[in-house]
Protein backbone atom coordinates (compact mmCIF):
# COMPACT_ATOMS: atom_id res chain seq x y z
CA UNK A 1 0.00 0.00 0.00
CA UNK A 2 1.42 3.75 -1.14
CA UNK A 3 1.46 6.14 1.31
CA UNK A 4 -1.69 7.36 2.16
CA UNK A 5 -3.50 10.97 2.08
CA UNK A 6 -4.30 13.10 4.86
CA UNK A 7 -7.57 15.00 5.27
CA UNK A 8 -8.28 17.53 7.96
CA UNK A 9 -11.69 17.05 8.55
CA UNK A 10 -12.46 18.86 11.51
CA UNK A 11 -11.15 21.61 14.05
CA UNK A 12 -11.92 22.56 17.51
CA UNK A 13 -10.46 25.19 20.09
CA UNK A 14 -11.30 26.66 23.38
CA UNK A 15 -11.41 30.41 22.66
CA UNK A 16 -10.03 32.98 24.68
CA UNK A 17 -12.72 35.24 23.17
CA UNK A 18 -15.14 32.99 24.32
CA UNK A 19 -16.70 31.77 20.97
CA UNK A 20 -16.60 29.47 18.42
CA UNK A 21 -14.06 28.87 15.86
CA UNK A 22 -15.63 31.16 13.35
CA UNK A 23 -15.64 34.13 15.79
CA UNK A 24 -11.80 33.37 16.81
CA UNK A 25 -10.45 33.54 13.36
CA UNK A 26 -12.76 36.51 12.59
CA UNK A 27 -10.96 38.33 14.98
CA UNK A 28 -7.40 37.13 14.27
CA UNK A 29 -8.33 38.88 11.01
CA UNK A 30 -9.01 41.78 12.52
CA UNK A 31 -5.83 41.96 14.62
CA UNK A 32 -7.43 41.70 17.78
CA UNK A 33 -5.53 40.69 20.63
CA UNK A 34 -7.07 38.38 23.48
CA UNK A 35 -4.31 39.47 25.38
CA UNK A 36 -5.25 40.69 28.95
CA UNK A 37 -3.75 42.17 31.73
CA UNK A 38 -3.24 39.00 34.38
CA UNK A 39 -2.94 39.89 38.27
CA UNK A 40 -2.63 37.62 41.31
CA UNK A 41 -3.23 37.90 44.85
CA UNK A 42 -0.11 35.89 45.44
CA UNK A 43 1.94 37.37 48.36
CA UNK A 44 4.64 38.65 49.10
CA UNK A 45 4.84 39.29 45.13
CA UNK A 46 1.81 39.20 43.33
CA UNK A 47 1.96 38.39 39.00
CA UNK A 48 1.04 41.27 37.01
CA UNK A 49 1.47 40.47 33.43
CA UNK A 50 0.49 40.62 30.08
CA UNK A 51 -1.58 37.32 29.49
CA UNK A 52 -3.95 35.13 27.50
CA UNK A 53 -6.54 33.62 29.70
CA UNK A 54 -9.94 31.42 28.83
CA UNK A 55 -11.95 33.43 31.39
CA UNK A 56 -15.10 32.17 29.89
CA UNK A 57 -15.13 28.80 29.75
CA UNK A 58 -16.74 26.70 32.40
CA UNK A 59 -15.29 23.32 32.33
CA UNK A 60 -18.07 21.81 34.39
CA UNK A 61 -20.51 22.86 31.98
CA UNK A 62 -18.56 22.03 28.56
CA UNK A 63 -17.88 18.55 30.06
CA UNK A 64 -20.19 17.94 32.81
CA UNK A 65 -19.36 17.67 36.47
CA UNK A 66 -18.34 14.26 37.04
CA UNK A 67 -15.72 14.19 34.31
CA UNK A 68 -14.63 17.79 34.44
CA UNK A 69 -13.84 16.80 38.58
CA UNK A 70 -11.27 13.95 37.44
CA UNK A 71 -8.73 16.29 35.56
CA UNK A 72 -6.86 19.36 35.49
CA UNK A 73 -7.33 22.63 33.81
CA UNK A 74 -4.83 21.68 30.74
CA UNK A 75 -7.07 18.92 30.55
CA UNK A 76 -10.12 20.32 30.24
CA UNK A 77 -9.03 23.02 28.01
CA UNK A 78 -8.35 19.81 25.65
CA UNK A 79 -11.31 17.52 26.20
CA UNK A 80 -13.24 20.42 25.13
CA UNK A 81 -11.73 21.54 21.73
CA UNK A 82 -11.37 17.76 21.43
CA UNK A 83 -14.86 17.21 21.16
CA UNK A 84 -15.58 20.19 19.30
CA UNK A 85 -13.17 19.04 16.67
CA UNK A 86 -15.06 15.45 16.64
CA UNK A 87 -18.54 17.11 16.30
CA UNK A 88 -17.57 19.24 13.22
CA UNK A 89 -15.96 16.13 11.69
CA UNK A 90 -19.32 15.30 11.61
CA UNK A 91 -18.89 12.41 14.60
CA UNK A 92 -21.22 12.03 18.08
CA UNK A 93 -20.07 11.27 21.31
CA UNK A 94 -21.68 7.61 21.49
CA UNK A 95 -20.78 6.95 17.97
CA UNK A 96 -18.09 3.96 18.89
CA UNK A 97 -21.06 2.26 20.14
CA UNK A 98 -23.12 2.39 16.63
CA UNK A 99 -20.08 0.56 15.10
CA UNK A 100 -20.19 1.89 11.96
CA UNK A 101 -16.89 2.28 11.50
CA UNK A 102 -13.39 0.26 13.29
CA UNK A 103 -12.64 2.38 16.32
CA UNK A 104 -9.47 0.38 16.61
CA UNK A 105 -7.91 2.23 13.43
CA UNK A 106 -8.87 5.58 15.72
CA UNK A 107 -6.18 7.11 17.91
CA UNK A 108 -4.95 10.19 19.68
CA UNK A 109 -1.81 12.32 18.94
CA UNK A 110 -1.78 14.96 21.60
CA UNK A 111 0.92 17.88 22.48
CA UNK A 112 1.40 19.41 25.82
CA UNK A 113 4.36 20.92 27.33
CA UNK A 114 3.45 21.47 31.10
CA UNK A 115 1.17 19.00 31.89
CA UNK A 116 -0.62 19.75 34.51
CA UNK A 117 1.38 21.69 36.02
CA UNK A 118 -1.62 23.67 37.65
CA UNK A 119 -2.85 19.91 39.96
CA UNK A 120 1.35 19.98 40.73
CA UNK A 121 1.54 23.44 41.71
CA UNK A 122 -1.73 23.00 44.37
CA UNK A 123 -0.19 19.64 45.69
CA UNK A 124 3.37 22.05 46.47
CA UNK A 125 0.98 24.70 47.93
CA UNK A 126 -0.72 22.41 49.97
CA UNK A 127 2.52 20.35 51.38
CA UNK A 128 4.52 23.07 51.81
CA UNK A 129 2.54 26.42 52.29
CA UNK A 130 -0.17 24.77 54.21
CA UNK A 131 1.14 21.98 56.31
CA UNK A 132 -0.56 19.04 54.84
CA UNK A 133 0.41 16.32 54.65
CA UNK A 134 -0.93 14.10 52.09
CA UNK A 135 -2.41 14.84 48.73
CA UNK A 136 -5.93 13.78 46.92
CA UNK A 137 -5.24 10.52 45.49
CA UNK A 138 -6.41 11.79 42.34
CA UNK A 139 -3.17 14.44 42.44
CA UNK A 140 -0.86 11.45 39.71
CA UNK A 141 -3.99 11.26 36.90
CA UNK A 142 -4.68 15.06 37.49
CA UNK A 143 -0.66 15.84 37.06
CA UNK A 144 0.20 13.15 34.35
CA UNK A 145 1.47 14.83 30.64
CA UNK A 146 -0.95 12.23 29.09
CA UNK A 147 -3.76 13.04 30.92
CA UNK A 148 -5.70 14.81 28.33
CA UNK A 149 -4.95 12.32 25.71
CA UNK A 150 -6.48 9.51 27.66
CA UNK A 151 -9.20 11.11 28.32
CA UNK A 152 -10.18 11.83 24.73
CA UNK A 153 -9.17 8.29 24.09
CA UNK A 154 -11.80 7.06 26.73
CA UNK A 155 -14.38 9.64 26.14
CA UNK A 156 -14.62 8.62 22.32
CA UNK A 157 -13.52 5.37 22.30
CA UNK A 158 -10.84 5.75 20.50
CA UNK A 159 -8.93 2.43 20.25
CA UNK A 160 -5.52 3.00 18.31
CA UNK A 161 -2.35 4.64 19.33
CA UNK A 162 -2.55 7.26 22.13
CA UNK A 163 0.50 9.13 22.78
CA UNK A 164 1.30 12.59 24.18
CA UNK A 165 4.40 14.53 22.71
CA UNK A 166 5.76 17.05 25.00
CA UNK A 167 8.26 18.77 23.07
CA UNK A 168 8.19 22.41 24.66
CA UNK A 169 7.07 24.85 21.81
CA UNK A 170 6.78 22.31 18.99
CA UNK A 171 4.59 19.72 21.60
CA UNK A 172 1.48 19.94 19.38
CA UNK A 173 3.35 20.48 15.61
CA UNK A 174 5.15 17.24 16.44
CA UNK A 175 2.02 15.22 17.72
CA UNK A 176 0.02 16.51 14.76
CA UNK A 177 3.16 15.63 12.43
CA UNK A 178 3.47 12.09 14.20
CA UNK A 179 -0.27 11.44 13.89
CA UNK A 180 -0.42 12.27 10.12
CA UNK A 181 2.31 9.67 10.00
CA UNK A 182 0.37 6.91 11.87
CA UNK A 183 -2.20 7.61 8.77
CA UNK A 184 -0.09 8.46 5.81
CA UNK A 185 2.30 5.14 6.60
CA UNK A 186 -1.63 2.81 6.83
CA UNK A 187 -1.48 2.42 10.84
CA UNK A 188 -4.54 4.31 11.44
CA UNK A 189 -7.74 6.11 9.68
CA UNK A 190 -8.29 8.78 12.07
CA UNK A 191 -6.18 10.71 14.10
CA UNK A 192 -7.85 13.20 16.84
CA UNK A 193 -4.25 15.34 17.49
CA UNK A 194 -3.75 18.56 18.77
CA UNK A 195 -2.47 19.74 21.88
CA UNK A 196 -3.13 21.59 25.38
CA UNK A 197 -1.77 23.45 28.08
CA UNK A 198 -2.68 25.75 31.14
CA UNK A 199 1.03 27.28 32.12
CA UNK A 200 -0.39 30.22 33.81
CA UNK A 201 1.14 28.81 37.60
CA UNK A 202 2.44 31.23 39.68
CA UNK A 203 5.76 29.17 39.92
CA UNK A 204 6.08 28.71 35.42
CA UNK A 205 5.40 32.73 35.46
CA UNK A 206 8.08 33.56 37.88
CA UNK A 207 10.81 30.59 36.03
CA UNK A 208 9.69 32.07 32.30
CA UNK A 209 10.40 35.65 34.07
CA UNK A 210 13.51 35.21 34.94
CA UNK A 211 14.86 33.86 31.62
CA UNK A 212 13.64 37.11 30.89
CA UNK A 213 11.81 36.51 27.95
CA UNK A 214 8.17 37.65 29.29
CA UNK A 215 6.31 40.84 27.91
CA UNK A 216 5.77 43.64 30.14
CA UNK A 217 2.56 45.46 30.15
CA UNK A 218 0.10 46.97 32.27
CA UNK A 219 -3.90 47.07 32.06
CA UNK A 220 -3.61 49.65 29.30
CA UNK A 221 -0.92 48.13 27.14
CA UNK A 222 -1.05 44.32 27.94
CA UNK A 223 -3.17 43.58 24.83
CA UNK A 224 -0.34 44.71 22.63
CA UNK A 225 2.45 43.18 24.43
CA UNK A 226 3.09 41.03 22.13
CA UNK A 227 4.55 42.56 19.24
CA UNK A 228 6.84 39.64 16.84
CA UNK A 229 9.28 40.76 14.42
CA UNK A 230 8.50 44.66 15.31
CA UNK A 231 11.57 46.77 16.15
CA UNK A 232 10.71 47.23 19.79
CA UNK A 233 9.07 44.15 20.32
CA UNK A 234 9.72 42.95 24.28
CA UNK A 235 9.02 39.11 24.44
CA UNK A 236 6.51 36.50 24.80
CA UNK A 237 3.02 36.23 26.56
CA UNK A 238 2.50 33.31 27.78
CA UNK A 239 -0.66 31.96 27.23
CA UNK A 240 -3.55 28.86 28.42
CA UNK A 241 -5.50 27.30 25.70
CA UNK A 242 -5.91 24.18 23.48
CA UNK A 243 -6.64 23.44 19.76
CA UNK A 244 -7.66 19.97 18.13
CA UNK A 245 -7.40 18.96 13.96
CA UNK A 246 -9.13 15.83 13.17
CA UNK A 247 -6.90 14.63 10.49
CA UNK A 248 -8.33 11.39 8.38
CA UNK A 249 -7.50 8.86 5.36
CA UNK A 250 -8.45 11.09 2.87
CA UNK A 251 -10.23 7.72 1.00
CA UNK A 252 -11.90 7.26 4.58
CA UNK A 253 -13.37 10.75 4.69
CA UNK A 254 -14.26 11.15 0.96
CA UNK A 255 -16.10 7.55 1.86
CA UNK A 256 -18.39 9.09 4.72
CA UNK A 257 -18.93 12.03 3.49
CA UNK A 258 -16.79 13.92 5.69
CA UNK A 259 -15.89 17.90 5.01
CA UNK A 260 -12.54 17.88 3.69
CA UNK A 261 -11.47 21.64 5.37
CA UNK A 262 -7.86 21.15 3.85
CA UNK A 263 -4.97 18.29 3.47
CA UNK A 264 -1.90 18.01 5.63
CA UNK A 265 0.47 17.15 3.02
CA UNK A 266 3.84 17.36 4.73
CA UNK A 267 5.41 17.03 8.10
CA UNK A 268 9.22 17.86 9.31
CA UNK A 269 11.15 17.38 12.45
CA UNK A 270 14.80 18.30 13.06
CA UNK A 271 17.04 18.85 16.12
CA UNK A 272 19.21 22.02 15.77
CA UNK A 273 21.50 20.16 18.45
CA UNK A 274 23.48 23.16 19.48
CA UNK A 275 21.69 24.59 21.74
CA UNK A 276 19.44 24.48 24.74
CA UNK A 277 17.33 27.93 24.15
CA UNK A 278 19.11 29.64 21.26
CA UNK A 279 17.05 28.77 17.79
CA UNK A 280 19.55 28.17 14.78
CA UNK A 281 18.51 29.11 11.08
CA UNK A 282 20.17 25.99 9.64
CA UNK A 283 17.77 23.14 11.38
CA UNK A 284 14.80 25.16 11.15
CA UNK A 285 15.95 25.20 7.33
CA UNK A 286 16.03 21.73 7.57
CA UNK A 287 12.73 21.18 9.02
CA UNK A 288 10.60 23.17 6.38
CA UNK A 289 12.56 21.48 3.62
CA UNK A 290 11.98 17.98 5.04
CA UNK A 291 8.39 19.36 5.25
CA UNK A 292 7.94 20.39 1.96
CA UNK A 293 9.83 17.49 0.40
CA UNK A 294 7.46 15.07 2.33
CA UNK A 295 4.08 17.61 0.99
CA UNK A 296 6.20 17.02 -2.92
CA UNK A 297 5.08 20.89 -2.84
CA UNK A 298 8.43 23.34 -4.13
CA UNK A 299 9.10 26.32 -2.55
CA UNK A 300 7.40 28.34 -4.99
CA UNK A 301 3.76 26.62 -4.17
CA UNK A 302 3.58 27.65 -0.52
CA UNK A 303 1.84 31.12 -0.29
CA UNK A 304 1.74 31.45 3.39
CA UNK A 305 3.88 30.90 6.46
CA UNK A 306 2.27 31.00 9.44
CA UNK A 307 5.71 31.62 11.50
CA UNK A 308 6.85 30.62 15.23
CA UNK A 309 7.23 33.95 15.91
CA UNK A 310 7.20 34.15 19.76
CA UNK A 311 8.60 37.90 20.07
CA UNK A 312 12.17 37.42 21.32
CA UNK A 313 14.89 39.33 20.32
CA UNK A 314 16.69 35.93 19.39
CA UNK A 315 14.10 33.95 17.94
CA UNK A 316 12.63 36.15 15.39
CA UNK A 317 15.70 37.35 13.43
CA UNK A 318 16.70 33.65 13.09
CA UNK A 319 13.85 32.71 11.83
CA UNK A 320 13.38 35.30 9.27
CA UNK A 321 17.08 34.15 8.24
CA UNK A 322 15.68 30.35 7.92
CA UNK A 323 13.03 32.06 5.89
CA UNK A 324 15.36 34.24 3.49
CA UNK A 325 17.55 30.86 3.26
CA UNK A 326 14.90 28.82 2.06
CA UNK A 327 12.78 31.02 -0.05
CA UNK A 328 15.36 33.40 -1.54
CA UNK A 329 14.04 36.00 -3.36
CA UNK A 330 10.85 34.72 -3.23
CA UNK A 331 11.12 35.57 0.16
CA UNK A 332 10.57 38.90 -0.15
CA UNK A 333 6.64 38.38 -1.93
CA UNK A 334 5.95 35.76 0.76
CA UNK A 335 3.31 36.27 2.93
CA UNK A 336 4.44 35.85 6.64
CA UNK A 337 2.40 36.28 10.15
CA UNK A 338 3.23 35.43 13.52
CA UNK A 339 -0.45 35.37 15.09
CA UNK A 340 1.08 34.80 18.41
CA UNK A 341 0.92 38.23 18.52
CA UNK A 342 -3.34 38.14 18.86
CA UNK A 343 -3.71 34.61 21.26
CA UNK A 344 -0.57 34.54 22.60
CA UNK A 345 2.15 31.70 23.59
CA UNK A 346 0.11 28.62 24.21
CA UNK A 347 3.00 26.58 24.89
CA UNK A 348 2.47 22.97 23.98
CA UNK A 349 -0.48 23.93 22.47
CA UNK A 350 1.00 26.84 20.32
CA UNK A 351 1.22 24.49 17.29
CA UNK A 352 -2.06 23.05 17.38
CA UNK A 353 -3.77 26.86 17.30
CA UNK A 354 -1.27 27.92 14.86
CA UNK A 355 -2.06 24.81 12.76
CA UNK A 356 -5.72 25.42 13.35
CA UNK A 357 -5.38 29.11 12.31
CA UNK A 358 -3.19 28.11 9.08
CA UNK A 359 -5.93 25.75 7.56
CA UNK A 360 -8.84 28.42 8.35
CA UNK A 361 -6.36 31.03 6.41
CA UNK A 362 -6.26 28.44 3.52
CA UNK A 363 -9.91 27.78 3.64
CA UNK A 364 -11.40 31.37 3.39
CA UNK A 365 -7.85 32.59 1.60
CA UNK A 366 -7.90 34.98 4.11
CA UNK A 367 -4.53 35.33 6.00
CA UNK A 368 -4.37 36.33 9.02
CA UNK A 369 -2.02 39.65 10.40
CA UNK A 370 0.91 39.97 12.66
CA UNK A 371 -1.03 42.63 15.35
CA UNK A 372 0.94 45.62 16.54
CA UNK A 373 3.80 45.57 13.73
CA UNK A 374 4.11 49.07 13.53
CA UNK A 375 7.59 49.60 12.55
CA UNK A 376 9.58 46.53 11.75
CA UNK A 377 13.00 45.43 13.31
CA UNK A 378 15.28 45.15 10.59
CA UNK A 379 16.88 42.42 11.67
CA UNK A 380 13.20 41.19 10.70
CA UNK A 381 12.64 41.94 6.99
CA UNK A 382 13.35 40.32 3.82
CA UNK A 383 9.81 38.71 3.87
CA UNK A 384 6.10 40.02 3.31
CA UNK A 385 4.91 40.64 6.15
CA UNK A 386 0.92 40.71 7.01
CA UNK A 387 0.63 43.66 8.71
CA UNK A 388 -2.99 45.94 9.99
CA UNK A 389 -5.56 43.53 8.23
CA UNK A 390 -5.85 39.72 6.73
CA UNK A 391 -4.86 39.62 3.24
CA UNK A 392 -7.55 38.19 1.34
CA UNK A 393 -7.73 36.94 -2.21
CA UNK A 394 -4.67 35.56 -2.53
CA UNK A 395 -5.79 32.49 -3.56
CA UNK A 396 -3.13 31.03 -1.38
CA UNK A 397 -2.24 27.05 -2.83
CA UNK A 398 -0.22 25.81 0.29
CA UNK A 399 1.10 27.07 3.87
CA UNK A 400 3.62 26.64 6.35
CA UNK A 401 2.91 26.27 9.96
CA UNK A 402 6.64 26.69 11.79
CA UNK A 403 7.04 25.32 15.42
CA UNK A 404 10.54 25.87 17.10
CA UNK A 405 10.97 24.59 20.40
CA UNK A 406 13.58 25.08 23.70
CA UNK A 407 16.11 22.34 23.06
CA UNK A 408 16.51 22.67 19.56
CA UNK A 409 13.02 20.89 18.25
CA UNK A 410 11.82 22.04 15.37
CA UNK A 411 8.22 20.69 13.90
CA UNK A 412 7.07 22.24 10.35
CA UNK A 413 3.61 21.10 8.96
CA UNK A 414 2.98 22.21 5.35
CA UNK A 415 -0.66 22.53 4.64
CA UNK A 416 -2.28 22.21 0.86
CA UNK A 417 -5.34 24.40 0.12
CA UNK A 418 -8.63 22.47 -1.54
CA UNK A 419 -7.87 24.70 -4.13
CA UNK A 420 -4.60 23.03 -5.15
CA UNK A 421 -5.18 19.78 -4.39
CA UNK A 422 -3.97 17.41 -7.15
CA UNK B 1 -9.10 -6.35 57.43
CA UNK B 2 -12.51 -7.47 58.42
CA UNK B 3 -15.21 -8.66 56.16
CA UNK B 4 -17.66 -5.12 55.71
CA UNK B 5 -20.95 -5.30 58.07
CA UNK B 6 -24.33 -6.39 56.31
CA UNK B 7 -26.59 -2.99 55.75
CA UNK B 8 -29.43 -3.56 57.73
CA UNK B 9 -26.92 -2.55 60.62
CA UNK B 10 -27.50 0.52 59.56
CA UNK B 11 -31.16 0.95 60.70
CA UNK B 12 -29.53 1.55 63.86
CA UNK B 13 -28.02 4.16 62.54
CA UNK B 14 -25.07 5.00 64.32
CA UNK B 15 -23.64 8.83 65.34
CA UNK B 16 -20.48 7.42 63.47
CA UNK B 17 -22.42 5.79 60.67
CA UNK B 18 -24.19 9.59 59.97
CA UNK B 19 -21.37 11.02 59.74
CA UNK B 20 -19.70 8.50 57.40
CA UNK B 21 -22.93 8.61 55.51
CA UNK B 22 -22.64 12.78 55.06
CA UNK B 23 -19.37 12.40 54.23
CA UNK B 24 -20.14 9.99 51.44
CA UNK B 25 -23.73 12.01 50.81
CA UNK B 26 -21.79 15.59 50.41
CA UNK B 27 -18.56 14.08 48.50
CA UNK B 28 -21.07 12.76 45.51
CA UNK B 29 -23.53 15.59 45.70
CA UNK B 30 -20.19 17.62 44.95
CA UNK B 31 -18.62 14.97 42.47
CA UNK B 32 -21.17 13.59 40.55
CA UNK B 33 -24.39 16.10 41.68
CA UNK B 34 -25.90 12.74 42.99
CA UNK B 35 -28.79 13.64 45.70
CA UNK B 36 -28.57 12.97 49.65
CA UNK B 37 -31.62 10.72 49.18
CA UNK B 38 -30.31 8.21 46.59
CA UNK B 39 -27.50 7.30 48.43
CA UNK B 40 -28.57 4.69 50.33
CA UNK B 41 -26.91 1.85 52.55
CA UNK B 42 -28.29 -0.34 50.21
CA UNK B 43 -27.25 1.08 46.53
CA UNK B 44 -24.36 -0.20 44.81
CA UNK B 45 -21.24 1.77 44.26
CA UNK B 46 -21.31 0.64 40.59
CA UNK B 47 -25.38 1.95 40.22
CA UNK B 48 -23.78 5.35 41.80
CA UNK B 49 -21.28 5.21 39.41
CA UNK B 50 -18.36 5.21 41.90
CA UNK B 51 -15.51 3.45 40.09
CA UNK B 52 -11.90 2.18 41.21
CA UNK B 53 -10.42 5.93 41.31
CA UNK B 54 -13.50 7.52 43.00
CA UNK B 55 -13.44 4.85 46.26
CA UNK B 56 -10.19 6.09 46.57
CA UNK B 57 -10.80 9.49 46.73
CA UNK B 58 -13.90 8.22 49.20
CA UNK B 59 -11.00 6.60 51.69
CA UNK B 60 -9.46 10.19 51.42
CA UNK B 61 -12.09 11.82 52.34
CA UNK B 62 -13.20 10.06 55.73
CA UNK B 63 -9.53 10.23 56.45
CA UNK B 64 -9.51 13.96 56.23
CA UNK B 65 -13.05 14.31 57.59
CA UNK B 66 -13.14 11.63 59.83
CA UNK B 67 -9.75 10.99 61.52
CA UNK B 68 -9.37 7.51 60.67
CA UNK B 69 -6.93 5.37 59.11
CA UNK B 70 -7.10 3.14 56.07
CA UNK B 71 -5.09 0.43 55.03
CA UNK B 72 -3.94 -0.11 51.42
CA UNK B 73 -5.34 -3.74 51.92
CA UNK B 74 -9.44 -3.19 52.44
CA UNK B 75 -11.63 -5.14 50.48
CA UNK B 76 -13.46 -3.62 47.95
CA UNK B 77 -16.98 -2.78 48.96
CA UNK B 78 -20.01 -3.38 47.01
CA UNK B 79 -22.60 -1.13 48.80
CA UNK B 80 -22.29 1.74 50.29
CA UNK B 81 -23.24 0.04 53.59
CA UNK B 82 -20.72 -1.98 52.98
CA UNK B 83 -17.91 0.84 53.01
CA UNK B 84 -19.53 2.63 55.97
CA UNK B 85 -18.94 -0.71 58.16
CA UNK B 86 -15.27 -0.52 56.76
CA UNK B 87 -15.22 3.12 58.41
CA UNK B 88 -17.25 2.65 61.37
CA UNK B 89 -15.09 -0.41 62.71
CA UNK B 90 -12.43 1.86 62.64
CA UNK B 91 -13.91 3.99 64.58
CA UNK B 92 -15.26 1.75 67.21
CA UNK B 93 -12.58 2.14 70.21
CA UNK B 94 -11.05 -1.80 70.40
CA UNK B 95 -12.21 -4.18 72.66
CA UNK B 96 -9.78 -5.92 74.52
Amino acid sequence: MGKRRVAITGLGLVSPFGGDTADFFARLARGESAIRHYTTDDKPRPLSVPAVRCTGFDADAALGKPLAGTMDRFSHLGMAAAFEAWEAAGFARGDKNAGQYDFDAFGVSWGTALGGTLAYERGYRDLWLHGRERLSPLAVVLGMNNAAAAHIAIQLGLGNSCLSYTVACSSAAAAIGEGYRRIRDGEATLMLTGGCDAPLAYGVVRAWENLRVLAPGNAETSYKACRPFSADRAGLVLGEGAAALVLEDWEHAVARGAPILAELAGYGATCDHGHLVKPDAAGQVRAMKLALADAGLAADEIDYVNAHGTATREGDPTEIVALKTLFGERAATLPVSATKSTHGHLMGAAGAIEALVTVLALQHDTLPPTAHLDSIDPDCQGVRHITGAALTGTGARAALSNSFAFGGSNAVLAFRSLRAVR
Amino acid sequence: MQPARPAAHFQSQTLNAMDTLSVIRDFLKDRLGLEHDRITPEATLEQLGIDSLMLLELLFEFEEKLNVSLSNDIATPKTVGELIAIVEQLQTPATA
